[in-house]
């Protein structure tokens, strides 16, 4: 997470005047609602904020975090649409010995049944 | 004139077979979709035939490195393995309607849609590359298949192909017994009872001499020696103007089922004496991607009761006296029609069992179930027989493998425009047709010899 600088000028990129016709601007710039500050959870990414709160335990689980990079290797095939233990299943089945550790996981529920973009896709 | 003798009562006994079914990597009841898309069941395609061409191409090549795709190195000659893809530019793409450029499009032939610039490209999970060279002939190929190539990257980035290697027939399994005696099995397709170029006279003829209603002596004997009958497919067509979408009169509501009431009739009186497996086929009142669910027996009341009757998925792959059969009602080859060229059905029948994969093109332009465990259309074990229905006409031939493998195989026509039947002899797999026609003859009189 980026640290929120005191100077709110040094945040955002600052462009040069055009020379030339200048348009009349008016007073207030264009406002972004969502204005960054010390303090905030704005900086979160909005995806990690899901029932009316931020998804932290997850993110920091280091279980999740183990299925997910599970999730993310090519050489198991595409994650998506899939039960994480039916896709282990298929591994084993291939004979691409995924690590054994996950099946008990998953069986013991653990961690989630699916996938990490299930749903955020 | 001699008097006529008066025939002494004699049970001719049907010949007997044992028989299995192999079904069941073909049944859908207990997958579940959820959302899957086709990448899995490529992904489960691509590791099965992989796993098997890596331990096939160290015979094939033993000096030249296997690598991926994204490991080419230029210059470097290697071997990769990967999905073919076709470019094909006459394709029908769902995406040209809103395509910006209208360009004058020739009008294209609904039949095939080969064009001279189709480019092969192969894949893998790492990259894609374009297949050059005049050693692969993309007339041959078809998206889908899974080959090992020889060759090395041009300075071009494309992949100069030296060699191809398929994975060839699958190993078979030898029959335990052989029988000696003659036993025939019965293959029709697209008899399409309810369609107007169906002919209802010729259809029960064959009945009848299945059953044994037909002929004499001499010919119940040879119909006694039928031990099993396949209907492959198009066994039905109801009137399809009544089927758009809008509800059914009643008085249209029977005119639908009139088909399939009239068919279940004429099944109940084959299943009476003889085992008959029915497929679904393109025109069935079935699903309409592949793996195609076996038809509801709520359609046949009157046959259902009897225990020879069975409804098969399609594909079908049984066993009958230990010879194993494998075979479609036709979509599979149909497909390979339109994206390839070969010969005859025979060639198409044969490329499949030599990529060993009964429908390459599913689910790229042949609807498929999006499975993601496994691939079902994979050929594991090569069959003895292998039939695909609904073709245009009759062809068969025996095909050999590399390891001693024999097939047979058949292409069945449509019985509605042919009046044939396929009968083949499983003691030596042997075939020959059964041809019925109902046209008048010229009247003899009694003093013609």
């Amino acid at each position: 997470m980026a640290t929120t600088p005191s100077n709110m000028k040094g945040f955002y990129r600052l462009k040069k005047n055009k020379s030339g016709i200048t348009k009349p601007t008016s007073s207030k710039k264009s406002s972004l609602h969502l204005v960054p500050s010390l303090g905030s959870d704005i900086t979160q990414l909005t995806a990690l904020i899901s029932h009316g709160s931020p998804d932290l335990k997850d993110y920091h689980d280091n279980h999740e975090e183990l299925m997910r990079q599970f999730d993310m290797n090519m050489a198991y095939g595409p994650c998506l649409g899939m039960y994480r233990l039916a896709r282990w299943e298929r591994a084993q089945r291939l004979g691409l010995n995924p690590p054994i550790g996950f099946e008990g996981l998953l069986k013991a529920e653990k961690v989630r049944s699916e996938c990490w973009w299930d749903g955020r896709i | 004139m001699t008097a006529m003798e008066i025939d002494t009562e004699k049970n001719i006994q049907r010949k007997h077979s044992t028989y299995q079914s192999l079904d069941k990597t073909f049944d859908i009841k207990n997958e579940i979709y959820r959302g899957q898309q086709y990448s899995q069941i490529y992904f489960a395609r691509l590791h099965t035939m992989r796993t098997l061409l890596y331990s096939l191409v160290t015979h094939w090549k033993p000096h030249v490195p296997v690598c991926t795709i994204l490991g080419l190195e230029e210059g470097k000659e290697c071997i990769i393995v990967g999905t073919l893809y076709k470019h094909m530019q006459l394709k029908p793409c769902v995406l040209d309607e809103y395509s910006k450029e209208r360009s004058a499009v020739p009008p294209v032939k609904p039949q095939n849609f080969m064009h001279p610039d189709d480019h092969l490209v192969l894949e893998d999970e790492s990259g894609r590359v374009k297949l050059g060279g005049t050693v692969l002939s993309p007339s041959t190929y078809v998206t889908g298949g899974v080959v090992a190539l020889h060759g090395k990257e041009t300075t071009a980035g494309d992949f100069l192909v030296l060699d191809v290697f398929e994975a060839g027939l699958a190993p078979q399994i030898v029959p335990q017994l052989k029988s000696s005696e003659d036993k025939y099995v019965v293959f029709i397709s697209g008899v399409s009872v309810g369609s107007s170029t169906s002919n209802p006279l010729q259809f029960q003829l064959l009945v009848d001499h299945i059953t044994g209603h037909l002929g004499d002596e001499q010919e119940q004997g040879i119909a006694a020696e039928i031990v099993h009958v396949v209907f492959a497919g198009n066994s039905v067509e109801s009137p399809l103007g009544l089927l758009n979408g809008q509800n059914l009169a009643s008085k249209d509501q029977s005119r639908v089922s009139e088909a399939v009431q009239v068919l279940d009739i004429l099944l109940s009186q084959i299943a009476a004496g003889v085992s008959v497996d029915i497929m679904p086929g393109s025109n069935d009142p079935a699903n309409f991607a592949l793996p195609q669910q076996p038809l509801n027996r709520c359609l046949f009341p009157g046959s259902r009761t009897f225990n020879t009757f069975n409804s098969c998925t399609n594909p079908h792959c049984f066993e009958l006296d230990g010879v194993r059969f494998l075979g479609t009602s036709g979509q599979n080859i149909d497909d390979l029609k339109k994206y390839s060229e070969a010969r005859d059905e025979l060639e198409f029948m044969e490329r499949t069992l030599k990529w060993r994969h009964l429908a390459p093109t599913a689910p790229n332009t042949l609807g498929c179930y999006p499975f993601t465990d496994r691939d079902p259309f994979l050929i594991e074990s090569c069959p003895h027989v292998y039939f695909v229905g609904n073709q245009d006409k009759y062809g068969t031939r025996i095909l050999e493998g590399s390891e001693g493998q024999m097939v047979r195989l058949i292409s069945i026509p449509k019985f509605c425009n042919t009046g044939l039947a396929v009968v083949l002899n499983l003691r030596n797999l042997e075939c020959h047709t059964l041809s019925f026609g109902a046209q008048p003859s010229t009247l003899k009189t009694f003093n013609d010899a």
